[in-house]
């Protein structure tokens, strides 16, 4: 059985990974989990500088979702570099850093330092957090931004560069396609989905930031869609995020034509989720008679007509 | 270090009104919890509700591998725990936290609990006692029907002052009446320890301000994971030497925070006062 899957040079022994912003830096799961089992860790997004993030409360539970508006707190990338990545290097599992910025400089230098670090496999581009003032969703949101991002991304580093999208957009495969042509080596599709939940007592936001980002299974359906439609529009792989808490629900990325997916607000559920989804999704392959996962991937049958449309 | 891993149910007694007692087979909470500990749990796999819940251990049976947790069912979470059968599995991750410093030697151990925090008395009772220390118990709540977590105290021995708001039992008034008045009667080196609503545990920091003495409190925010990777908990605190606070996971620098760290009040904007795990 072979589960190996490749984003654009970036190799994956498996095509289940951990979500930015759910998994810490991984470092908080030794001893509890075998970090080894999963195919690649997406740390939490890194500044140039540390950050203190958003006011609490800064998680609130909606119907089958988690909002949250946690503000990218984190300790800086210098620190990552010095503290954690020797700490992550120790375990056989892809690292992929979540990169942020406030402004396209920004971006590039945290780029480039992770460039000279020993132990980064591949960049992932915030250009999609809903949760600060100032860059995140902004980039996201203009493909013109997008693509001034990515290029820059792309000019420092030699890493694979993954971009990871925002679904609050109208049409998701304007800014795939702007990633593409920026140098983009694979795509994460999606970030949370902006959200509001009003505490209706004191009439005021339930977030200490007023909006956040809502992710889990609520989102899976908006996730899977948009996934689809960026893995048609571009020929670079995508990679699958939304609401995945079962091998079923990772199979239904894989399927829509992602090449591996990222799992998120599930590790709240179970940190051991991942195993989880990683053996069922061998035991469909077995059960369908596929030798490799890769020969899954976008074999999704479209009705002859049908409201999905054509491209 | 905490262990993820499925729980049965081992037994489930009904107390008052919306309070339960579960007792889970989790060998390694078991044998390493301490007091002011707390562990990740949720009924089932199911989508909702969506999150674990942080629940303070209130009791430990190394023996028999199990620990046990007292509950006030106030909405999915906790009511999906209290309708687990025996035999059924929780999910579970624990034991995680820091725990409460016991007081030094010396001074009296006062533990000032408010509603469902009451929970991690009874094994910090029990470490201190082991210890041969006496702690002094003050339980308040709004009316007597909020006090049912009494037996444990009697059975070991420690003294139990009750205090309510309606004057339905014991003291009337707050708790921190009946613990100020215990600070009249005994002066001298006291520590205090206190877990309840915000409110509550604001007033005790507020005592122990005023008379130069140290309170540890627990609190008791909204948790995603328990180890520090969503950051969804934080508190503002301000150690010494610091600058200015920072804010700092309540799961894994806490839930035991020295109340002169904190930035009261709003120290965990968090949840209504009263409490319990919806």
């Amino acid at each position: 059985m072979r589960l190996a899957v490749e984003i654009g040079g970036l190799r994956l022994k498996n095509p289940v990974l951990a979500a930015s912003g759910t998994f810490g830096y991984g470092v908080e799961y030794e001893g509890i989990l075998d970090l080894s089992r999963l195919g690649g860790i997406v740390s939490k997004g890194l500044y140039l500088e540390p950050r203190d993030g958003a006011p609490p409360p800064r998680i609130v539970e909606t119907p089958s979702g988690l909002l949250n508006a946690i503000g990218l707190q984190g300790v800086g990338v210098r620190a990552f570099v010095r503290d954690v990545l020797p700490r992550l290097r120790a375990h056989d599992t892809a690292v992929v850093v979540n990169v942020c910025g406030e402004s396209v400089d920004e971006y590039a230098e945290v780029s480039r330092v992770l460039d000279q670090a020993d132990g980064v496999h591949a960049l992932e581009v915030n250009i999609s957090c809903p949760n600060v003032k100032k860059g995140g969703m902004a980039f996201g949101g203009d493909p013109r931004l997008t693509h001034e991002v990515v290029t820059a991304v792309r000019k420092a580093t030699r890493l694979p560069v993954i971009p990871k999208l925002s679904p609050n957009v109208g049409d998701i495969t304007v800014f795939a396609r702007a990633a593409e042509e920026a140098g983009a080596d694979g795509l994460s599709c999606v970030n949370t989905l902006l959200g509001l939940a009003v505490d209706v007592e004191s009439r005021r936001p339930r977030l200490g930031f007023g909006t956040g980002g809502l992710s889990g299974p609520a989102i899976r359906p908006v996730a899977v869609r948009m996934a689809w439609q960026a893995a048609r529009a571009v020929g670079i792989p995508v990679i699958g995020i939304g609401g995945i808490s079962s091998a079923s629900d990772a199979l239904e990325f894989l399927i829509a034509g992602c090449r591996a997916v990222q799992i998120g607000t599930a590790n709240f559920v179970d940190p051991g989720v991942h195993e989880k989804v990683l053996a069922g999704i061998v035991a469909y392959l077995e059960r369908h008679g596929l030798e490799d996962v890769n020969d899954l991937v976008g074999t999704l049958e479209l009705p002859v007509a049908g409201p999905l449309p054509a491209r | 270090m905490p262990t993820n891993r499925e729980a049965p149910l081992v037994r489930r007694e009904r107390l008052e009104g919306p309070y339960f007692l579960l007792t889970f087979r989790h060998p390694e909470v078991a044998a390493l919890a301490r007091a002011g500990q707390f562990v990740m749990i949720k009924a089932g796999l199911s989508a909702e509700p969506p999150l674990r819940r942080p629940f303070s251990i209130m009791s430990v049976d190394p023996r028999d591998e199990t620990f046990t947790l007292f509950i006030k069912t106030v909405g999915p979470g906790s009511a999906a725990l209290a309708g687990l059968a025996p035999g059924e599995p929780a999910q579970c991750l624990g034991p995680l936290g820091r725990p409460f410093e016991p007081p030094p030697a010396g001074s009296q151990a006062l533990l000032v609990a408010g509603g469902y925090g009451v929970a991690p008395f009874v094994l910090l009772s029990r470490e201190l006692l082991a210890v041969g220390r006496k702690p002094v118990v003050f339980y308040g709540a709004r009316r007597a029907a909020d006090l049912p977590l009494q037996s444990p105290f009697a059975g070991l021995g420690v003294p139990l002052t009750l205090a309510t708001e309606d004057g339905s039992a014991g003291v009337a008034g707050r708790v921190t009446v009946a613990l100020e008045a215990h600070l009249d009667l005994h002066p001298g080196p006291a520590e205090l320890l206190a877990c309840g609503p915000e409110p509550m545990m604001h007033a005790v920091a507020r005592v122990a301000q005023e008379r130069g003495l140290r309170a540890q409190v627990s609190l008791d925010p909204w948790m995603g994971c328990g180890v520090g990777t969503c950051l969804g908990c934080v508190v503002w605190v301000k150690r010494p030497g610091e600058q200015r606070p920072k804010y700092r996971c309540a799961c894994t620098e806490g839930p035991v925070f020295d109340a002169a760290e904190l930035v009261w009040p709003g120290a965990a904007a968090s949840r209504a006062a009263g409490g319990g795990r919806p």
